[in-house]
């Protein structure tokens, strides 16, 4: 959890905090979120009881783009890819099958995408939106709370924007003004200025 | 004659030779598996010949373990099957439990997460009472075990071992009235036990639970069973032959004061009530023959040596 600038756990009972601070570090490490989380604060006061999580995003990587998935050559009609970057190769084929339809997208090989047009293919066929990584990894953000936080904690509240997130749980109707106050002391905490 | 419970594990090639001199010895085994060219022999051995089984063991290259736990069958209760509490410690502790001859069935409570929401339904609490004991693997805070646990044990008669995330001696701080074993610190976890301390934890569980049953034991030899179970076993394997089509690793799983038969009850519960022992002694004389909660399994209770004046 060193990738981390501020990670702590707070709890009424320390020995609990130590075990979640266990199980929030192995959480995020599997789903491979310590990258796009540079601070979170977590408290847990199981006599409430109340999980709260309140977090700061690193800046996420923008959209992935054709020419991040491999390079181009055009030859008028016809275009050829040539994959570098595999990762995307799903959403690239989808994205490409649905603007030239699917008969005109061939993949003879692995690393090679040919798309055949019978209109001349533009320049700027590079520059196309495959995907927006962001997407998925605000739902995993989510999960990983979800995941973390103790069982049964089924009422709760969740915010996710470009730079910050939070997400507080209980068992209990969460009382609106209470989960505000503790959201921004929480972030205060951080060091940051959370205005709900 | 007191019976200790062993493990042999060895090669399959001439295994045959170790079955018979347990049973020429007065023993009885419990479990027979072979996996490709292995065997492993979960019996119950008189303590005084462990050493000529031993003897016997070496020119076959097998071994002999002294396993504490075989002819249990322990309930291994888990607070839910979500991905919170499955797999890490629940299956964890069930595997180490086989490992030192229990047979273990995990319970995952429908209701058991949360603190205040926390419930035992009518039907979990019927299973495990079927057990001869019960390990409860509860959380991490000492708040929620405290609040928690009264509703979890109601009603729940056999012997209880608690774990927890907070301290031994906070478990027995917080749970009032006591149970018959704790282990803490092993709460929820989201990693599998690999380190030396968390395997340390693994035998601390096994010791506790060796130690509750031990007490049963003695508690259970003040009022001797009619029968020994692994003996009903063998009756029943011989006189009921549908018990060879049954597909479960252990046809006949043995508890301390019983046996599970894992037959259906509306077909079978009279056959086995007429089974013979000996000399006219049926089985429905010195045995309760029960319906299980789990599926339509049999139950069967020996009744005490006080209940039935008979020894068999």
């Amino acid at each position: 959890m060193e990738a981390l600038e501020y990670f702590t756990v707070e709890s009424p009972e320390p020995l609990g905090a130590e075990y979640y601070r266990r199980i929030m570090g192995i959480v995020l490490q599997d789903l491979d979120l310590i990258k796009i989380i540079s601070r979170l604060h977590v408290y847990i006061d199981p006599k409430v009881p109340i999980f709260v999580a309140v977090g700061v995003i690193k800046k996420l990587p923008s959209f992935i783009r054709v020419r991040d998935c491999g390079s181009v050559k055009i030859e008028e009609m016809r275009a050829t890819i040539s994959i570098g970057n595999e990762t995307y190769l799903a959403p690239l084929l989808i994205m490409l099958q649905g603007k030239f339809g699917k008969d005109q997208i061939d993949q003879p090989d692995r690393f090679t995408v040919i798309i055949t047009s019978d209109q001349p293919i533009q320049a700027d066929i590079e520059d196309m939106v495959v995907t927006d990584p962001s997407e998925g990894i605000y739902r995993d953000l989510i999960y990983a709370m979800q995941y973390a936080a103790p069982e049964g904690f089924k009422v709760r509240q969740q915010f996710v924007s470009k730079e910050l997130f939070y997400y507080v749980a209980s068992e209990n109707t969460l009382d609106d003004a209470m989960v505000r106050s503790l959201v921004v002391e929480k972030f205060a905490l951080m060091g940051v200025r959370y205005d709900p | 004659m007191i019976l200790e419970p062993i493990t042999y594990s060895g090669g399959i090639y001439r295994h045959e030779e170790m079955v018979e001199l347990i049973e020429d010895l007065g023993g009885h085994i419990i479990q027979r598996q072979v996996i490709a060219g292995d065997v492993v022999i979960q019996a119950n051995v008189p303590r005084e010949d462990i050493g000529i089984l031993k003897e016997v063991a070496k020119p076959l290259l097998g071994s002999i373990t002294i396993s504490p736990l075989v002819g249990t069958e322990i309930a291994v209760v888990s607070m839910s099957l979500e991905i919170h509490h499955l797999p890490h410690t629940s299956c964890d502790v069930a595997e180490y439990l086989r490992r030192y001859g229990s047979k273990t069935n995990m319970v995952g409570l429908a209701r058991g997460f949360g603190k205040r929401i926390a419930n035992l339904n009518v039907e979990e609490r019927d299973v495990i009472n079927e057990h001869d004991g019960a390990i409860f693997l509860l959380g991490n805070f000492e708040e929620c075990i405290h609040y928690k646990f009264p509703t979890l044990r109601r009603g729940i008669h056999v012997p209880i071992v608690v774990t927890g995330g907070p301290s031994t001696e906070s478990l027995k701080k917080i749970i009032d009235p006591p149970v018959e074993g704790y282990v803490g610190g092993i709460g929820r976890l989201m990693h599998r036990y690999r380190r030396p301390e968390e395997l340390a934890k693994l035998e601390e569980i096994v010791a506790e639970i060796s130690r509750v049953l031990d007490v049963r034991r003695a508690e259970i030899a003040k009022d001797p069973l009619s029968i020994n179970p692994p003996r009903l076993m063998e009756v029943i394997k011989e006189q009921v032959s549908a018990i060879e089509e049954v597909t479960s690793p252990t046809p006949i799983t043995v508890q301390m004061t019983g046996l599970r038969v894992k037959l259906p009850y509306e077909t079978y519960a009279g056959a086995i009530r007429d089974c013979e022992i000996e000399d006219g002694i049926h089985i429905g004389d010195i045995a309760h023959i029960l319906p299980s909660r789990m599926r339509n399994y049999i139950i069967v209770r020996i009744k005490p040596f006080s209940e039935t004046n008979i020894v068999v």
